[in-house]
């Protein structure tokens, strides 16, 4: 009876080093590897703007918005990102139609306006982020040769969950979500692998 | 918007890229994502008094002369030898398209300016440099404010002034021929010189002196003297009739030709344009001719009246003339 | 895929920069090419206005992430003490809101340890994905308490586990011969999620032009999340339902049949150190807790290390737990196993 107890014993003891041992050795050799957190981001040279953003991030407001890069942006009357600059003009000559389906893209004066002729006024172009769905209509509009290509879509992180697999990476028809590294542990020079080859 | 078949126009097409600019499909004309709102607009327009056809092209791709990197402008010289500056050269081309002369400038030379005694002008950000008729550097001279160089869109030459276009100032600089600046043209109060929402500023000098300069803000060929007072303006956005410039910020360039006519580019709809002495519309170059995600035309005019136009996205420099 | 440009090497390691201008850094390397007609200067408005930065929100901080892996070991050590020291029910129901409460509602669920089986799988397989120190504790942590404690994760700390064990009503006993194949189940999943997460199979799906071979399917089926994170598709709000309504009859459906990492756990815990036992010397036979036992873990007034989830069920219904707690003084009542028995207090 205590020979098996203690024979019971010994194994017991034994595989449990072991499984320490197995558990100390994979865990060191994780931590060498190991980096920075990674997020999700847009890569803007991929992006074609095709609306998956929109409708694949697990968020119902999916996490993904327009931003303009403001040193880039012309300041236009006419933005093609703004107005639909193809659709009717009202009574002074300025298209009607809006791009986004959501009016989240809101337009103000800057400097002096000009009451007369809206052609002489500058605009700072900014999105309201509660209301952009990630479309991508407004970037596809602002892109070259039609505008200075000052909108993209990026993954703003007050929102994004950053869930283990982005959804949005698995359905980007261009593999335009990469997987890029958060500095502040221990940076690796590599890029990071997504979940599929 | 209605559909009509579009009909295949009946200028000759190049040898060439065939695949981009196709009429059926419309990608290669226009951006993604935005349609003209009428046909009108790619097709060529009909009642027009004048026609222009391509007759030659320079730097084809595939040829010896080919430019493998950028092209970023042109200009006519003397005995109408055609210069264009791109892959940081100027290459003098003559009748048949061979290369006469070639040599390297400064990198990222943004525009070139031929002067009457063959003197070759390139700008780049900041600076002019100067070069005679065989290439030699002749020195050159700084452009811009303390602090904040001109970002040189084009330059001119017009008898002892030199005029060069600074984008970032948005205003033209009159300079001397020994590079010190005596004035500036289009210099209104700041939200009233010109508006450059695409960065870009173009103009180009007629016999009488008269400069000529786009406002793609305000979608406006606007004209000044040297002294820098307003002549006239002409143009306004529309997407509608042929007359009118298209999308954000149009034109894109301009050249004036001998007899008066002013000659724009746009982009959006890659195309041609050229406007009497009386400001009517006389030819439009469609968009069939021109890659559609061109951002710039470079246009120059030689003494007989034909464009040169050089497409940078091609790389290829086209000729054409009356027909 | 595009390499990022080298981030400047970290100034005192733990300095945290932000994210962006690496990101941006890369754009404008690489678009500078693209935009070079452009020089990029904004127009001079003369001084009357003044250019907005782009605002940028920063991703979680290392602080906070650090925080999670500082909750998940206090909750292990909390939940061991709690089960094998204090042995109250009513301690590892309180320690399982609180569970469902931080790991569940507020981080959403997201990063959990029986996701991170795939990144730990996947940066095995491949040394240049990118785990962070968190989820590598997240993995072992767990697994070491289960080397000590037995399986305390899945008692007092694992989100889904708790959603499963607080609508528990009226256990059911499944016949011992389903028993017997769905207890393979989990070792099953275990082995295609790692082969998914770390080789895959080219799938095509939907719109997407890249044959994506690898993927997280522990992730993807995850029961919970979509609870948690109060949107999802519609398939998987279904299937948390689904495990929702068998698990108020059938005690926590998920971790006995399908969790990949309570395979794991269960291996482990077969040794562990100082796990959930029942003594033999002051056993009384009268089968009071293999009753109260919803899961079936205690056989032969043993209590089956691999399968029993630390759960102290077992603990409220044994007299002679009742009478030491009466003995110490703590008020303790009376539970009924069997019919009556219930999973929450």
């Amino acid at each position: 009876m205590s020979e098996t107890s203690t024979r019971r014993k010994f194994i017991d003891t034994s595989c449990r080093v072991l499984g320490f041992a197995a558990l100390g050795g994979a865990a060191t050799l994780l931590t060498k590897r190991a980096s920075a957190q990674a997020v999700y981001q847009v890569d803007p040279l991929k992006c074609i703007s095709c609306d998956l953003c929109r409708t694949s991030c697990v968020l119902s407001l999916s996490a993904v918005k327009a931003v303009n890069e403001f040193s880039k942006c012309g300041y236009c009357m006419l933005c093609p990102a703004y107005m639909d600059v193809t659709s009717q003009p009202d009574e002074r000559g300025v298209p009607s139609g809006r791009v986004c389906p959501q009016d989240a893209m809101k337009r103000r004066v800057v400097g002096k306006e000009d009451l007369d002729d809206p052609n002489n006024n500058y605009y700072e172009y900014v999105i309201d982020e509660a209301r952009c769905t990630g479309c991508g209509k407004c970037v596809k509009a602002c892109k070259p040769p039609a505008g200075n290509g000052s909108l993209r879509l990026e993954i703003r992180y007050n929102r994004c969950v950053t869930c283990n697999e982005c959804s949005i990476q698995i359905a980007c028809p261009e593999a335009a979500i990469v997987r890029v590294p958060t500095p502040g542990m221990s940076p690796v020079e590599t890029h990071g692998g997504p979940p599929h080859a | 918007m209605s559909l009509r078949p579009f009909k295949t126009s009946t200028v000759p097409r190049f040898a060439g890229p065939a695949n981009s600019v196709s009429g059926s499909s419309g990608a290669g004309l226009t951006p993604v994502g935005l349609r003209p709102a009428s046909l009108e607009l790619t097709q060529p327009p009909r009642g027009l008094p004048l026609r222009y056809t391509p007759s030659a092209t320079l730097a084809a791709r595939g040829s010896v002369s080919e430019f493998r990197r950028s092209l970023s402008g042109v200009a006519v010289g003397p005995g109408n030898t055609v210069y264009a500056l791109g892959d940081d050269e100027v290459r003098a081309f003559d009748a048949n398209g061979g290369v006469v002369r070639s040599w390297k400038v400064r990198e990222n030379a943004a525009c070139l300016a031929v002067g009457r005694d063959g003197r070759v002008y390139a700008g780049s950000s900041g600076r002019i440099d100067i070069y005679d008729a065989a290439g030699k550097a002749l020195g050159g001279f700084a452009a811009g404010q303390q602090g904040r160089p001109a970002d040189v869109s084009a330059v001119k030459v017009f008898r002892e002034s030199i005029l060069v276009a600074d984008a970032a100032a948005r205003v033209i600089r009159r300079f001397d021929s020994g590079g010190t600046e005596r004035g500036l043209i289009g210099d209104r109060n700041k939200t009233g010189s010109f508006m450059l929402p695409n960065k870009s500023l173009d103009l180009d000098v007629d016999a009488a002196g008269v400069v000529y300069a786009t406002d793609t803000g305000r979608h406006q060929v606007t004209s000044w003297t040297q002294d820098g007072a307003m002549v006239s303006a002409f143009g306004k956005f529309g997407m509608g009739r042929p007359e009118d410039f298209v999308g954000c910020c149009n034109p894109v360039n301009l050249a004036v030709a001998p007899d008066g006519s002013v000659v724009t580019a746009e982009k959006m709809v890659a195309r041609v344009k050229v406007y009497g002495p009386d400001r009517a519309l006389l030819a439009v170059i469609g968009p069939e001719h021109f890659d559609g995600a061109c951002t710039h035309i470079h246009l120059a005019v030689d003494s007989n009246g034909r464009i040169i136009a050089a497409d940078p996205v091609r790389r290829t420099i086209t000729i054409f003339g009356r027909s | 895929m595009p390499n990022p440009p080298a981030g400047p090497p970290s100034c005192g390691g733990r300095a945290s920069r932000p994210l962006w201008p690496l990101l941006l850094l890369a754009v404008a390397f690489a678009s500078s090419a693209l935009l070079a007609q452009y020089q990029k200067k904004p127009p001079d408005f003369g001084g009357i206005y003044a250019f907005p930065t782009p605002t940028h929100p920063e991703p979680r901080a290392a602080i906070e992430r650090g925080l999670d892996v500082a909750m998940l070991a206090a909750g292990l050590g909390l939940a061991a003490y709690l089960i094998l020291r204090r042995r109250s029910r009513e301690g590892v129901v309180l320690l399982s809101m609180g569970a469902i409460a931080y790991f569940g509602f507020y981080r959403k669920g997201c990063t959990c340890p029986i996701g991170s089986i795939q990144n730990v799988t996947l940066s095995l397989v491949d040394p240049r994905y990118l785990i962070s120190l968190g989820v590598i504790a997240f993995f072992f942590l767990p697994l070491v308490a289960a080397l000590l404690f037995g399986r305390v994760f899945c008692g007092g700390v694992c989100p889904l586990g708790a959603v499963q064990d607080l609508v528990l009503l009226r256990p059911k006993t499944v016949p011992e011969k389903l028993e017997r194949y769905l207890r393979w189940l989990p070792y099953v999943y275990l082995v295609v999620a790692v082969w998914f997460a770390g080789w895959g199979l080219p799938i095509a799906t939907g719109a997407s032009k890249v044959l994506v071979a690898r993927r997280f399917l522990i992730c993807e089926w995850d029961p919970f999340i979509g609870l948690f994170r109060l949107s999802g598709s519609f398939h998987m709000l279904a299937i948390g339902a689904g495990f929702i309504l068998v698990g108020m009859f059938y005690g926590r459906p998920y971790c006995r049949w399908l969790c990949p990492y309570g395979a794991l756990l269960s291996i482990l815990s077969r040794v562990a150190w100082k796990p959930v036992s029942i003594t033999p010397d002051r056993e009384t036979y009268c089968g009071q807790c293999a009753d109260a036992c919803p899961f079936g873990a205690i056989r032969d007034f043993s209590a089956d290390r691999a399968t029993c989830v630390a759960c102290a069920r077992c603990y409220e219904c044994c007299p002679r737990e009742i009478v030491r707690l009466r003995r110490e003084g703590i008020p303790a009542k009376r539970y009924v196993a069997g019919a009556d028995a219930r999973g929450a207090s």
